[in-house]
């Protein structure tokens, strides 16, 4: 069943079309992936569906309701979460505070409550020392703590918008342990990646963008083995 | 150490109920400029913490004063009644302005800000029902100018603001306003209505600026145009805030009662070089200093602590 549709979604900036009409189902409860070239508008999309930017046209349903217009704090009531590309962490609260921010506006839910939640999902992650400033945090606690912030609005579906990059590759397959751990609680997630290795280990289906526009989607053989995915995207592995 | 908090504040609390004791009629008139100027720049720092920099202090406080001078002359209300209307409607005017305004970011929301003041100086030296250009005089200050009971009306004041400011810092509302100044698109997709709690937030310290405005020109029991607007009101309590150290609720308290107590001994020393002086201690805080006076303490307790 499709929990977020959406139907010809365009947004323009200027005369520039960073998205031509999007049509992009994702079901419920699997891990799908969008890929794509730079500027193919994958983050656009991802800021289009959370409320960052509103479509300029086409429309966007979520749990079958028309959310469309809706403002980003009301998409993010309505079930939608999101993590950033680069990481935006609130420099004047620390890190269980960043967390208890989404339990508290997400969810409406008072301090103390908050608090207690947001340790429980601290401890989910792996996060330690919670009263830490985020200048003695490391990279990957970053990320951690912004899926944190982003899973304490208790979303119903969560897009991770490039999770991995900047790490190495420990501390990729510590992340792709985290997303998988996420998922098996039930969670739907859109995973937005440049890496493939993480493309191909954790997604059920892969949605291709170039120029703005749906090139093809499958499952990551299928994608994969396309002609026209291989010249968009990852022609330049095959040079190599 | 976390009780010296609290010992702190019992001692500043038992200070300032013994204090008038000790002083004279000018120092206590002095007093009120004191607290006076601790509502205008913790009110002021309140709205920074949103990441908003108004000059709206200027605008606020003479609505506030205007409109409680208003309703002691044409209805001879009570005066306490008179500042708490002057506050009520300078709340009623940011919540009307904040609805457009509010959606401006940066330099347009200052100076838009800025204007407020102006416009209504132009409009209440335009019309005869504020007095045009004299503004009005009332017949009695407030408490017939009994300086003890200004005193504790403006402490009281002062309190007030400062008992805001601190249960701001510890609720749900300084998480929603640090996450607006750090990052609007992060503080909206974790769900915070931005846009309630500015209006919130710009109502709440506006209505702070009406009351004080309010209380300032019951005890002088006049308004004019460009007393009541001047916009050293504005500019002023921004200086203090800065001294003190912005972003903590004491800071913009230490700057307001140094500040203030220094200009009026700076007025008696040098009556024609005082601003000289002023400035060059001003100069010296921002060189030495830039977080202010908490910045200093701050640093000497993490010092201490280690």
């Amino acid at each position: 069943m499709a929990i977020l549709k959406t139907t010809e979604v365009s947004r323009l900036f200027g005369g520039l079309a960073a998205l031509i009409d999007v049509s992009i189902e994702v079901n419920e409860n699997e891990i799908m992936g969008i890929i794509g070239p730079n500027g193919a508008g994958k983050s656009t999309f991802t800021n289009v569906v959370a409320g960052v930017y509103l479509p300029t046209s086409g429309k966007i349903e979520f749990c079958g309701q028309d959310i469309t217009r809706n403002a980003a704090h009301e998409k993010c009531h309505a079930g939608i979460s999101r993590t950033f590309q680069l990481t935006r962490p609130l420099v004047g609260l620390n890190l269980i505070e960043n967390v208890m921010l989404g339990a508290m506006f997400g969810r409406n839910h008072p301090m103390e409550t908050a608090r207690k939640e947001s340790m429980e999902l601290c401890k989910f992650l792996d996060l330690k020392n919670i009263e830490r400033p985020i200048s003695a945090m490391t990279a990957l606690e970053i990320k951690k703590m912004e899926i944190a912030r982003a899973l304490a609005t208790k979303p119903k579906l969560l897009f991770l918008d490039e999770a991995m990059a900047g790490l190495n590759k420990n501390e990729t397959m510590d992340m792709i342990d985290t997303v998988r751990k996420i998922h098996s609680q039930g969670m739907t997630i859109v995973i937005i990646e440049h890496v493939m290795r993480v493309i191909r280990e954790l997604t059920h289906r892969v949605v291709v963008l170039e120029w703005g526009k749906v090139l093809c989607e499958g499952t990551y053989d299928k994608v994969s083995a396309d002609p026209r995915v291989i010249t968009a995207y990852l022609g330049e592995e095959a040079e190599c | 150490m976390k009780y010296s908090k609290y010992f702190a504040v019992l001692v500043l609390l038992i200070a300032s109920v013994v204090l008038p004791n000790f002083l004279g009629l000018y120092q206590l008139q002095i007093m009120n400029f004191v607290f006076v100027y601790i509502a205008f720049a913790l009110s002021w720092d309140l709205l920074l913490r949103s990441g908003q920099l108004s000059f709206g202090i200027a605008g606020f406080a003479g609505i506030g004063g205007y409109i409680s001078v208003l309703c002691g002359y044409h209805f001879a209300l009570n005066p306490i009644l008179c500042i708490l209307i002057g506050s009520a409607v300078a709340g009623i005017v940011a919540l009307l302005v904040g609805y457009q305004v509010l959606k401006l970011r940066g330099l347009y929301f200052s100076i838009v800000t800025l204007a407020i003041g102006e416009i209504f100086r132009v409009i209440v030296r335009n019309l005869e029902v504020t007095g045009a250009a004299e503004g009005i005089l009332l017949p009695n200050a407030i408490f017939m100018g009994n300086a003890f009971k200004t005193y504790w009306l403006m402490l009281t004041i002062a309190a007030v603001t400062i008992i805001i400011s601190i249960l701001f810092k510890k609720t749900r509302i300084h998480y929603a306003l640090t996450s607006i100044a750090n990052d609007e698109i992060v503080a909206a997709s974790s769900g915070v209505n931005i846009f309630k709690y500015l209006v919130i937030i710009f109502v709440v310290t506006s209505a702070i600026q009406g009351m004080a405005g309010a209380a300032y020109w019951q005890i002088y029991a006049s308004v004019t145009p460009e007393g009541a607007f001047n916009l050293g009101f504005a500019l002023l309590p921004i200086t203090m805030a800065l001294f003190g150290g912005v972003g903590t609720t004491w800071g913009p308290v230490i700057g307001a009662t140094i500040l203030s107590v220094t200009a009026e001994y700076l007025k008696l020393q040098f009556p024609h070089g005082h601003l000289l002086v002023y400035g060059f201690i001003m100069v010296v805080a921002i060189l030495w200093f830039p977080r202010g006076i908490m910045g200093v303490i701050n640093k000497i307790t993490a010092k201490f602590n280690n």
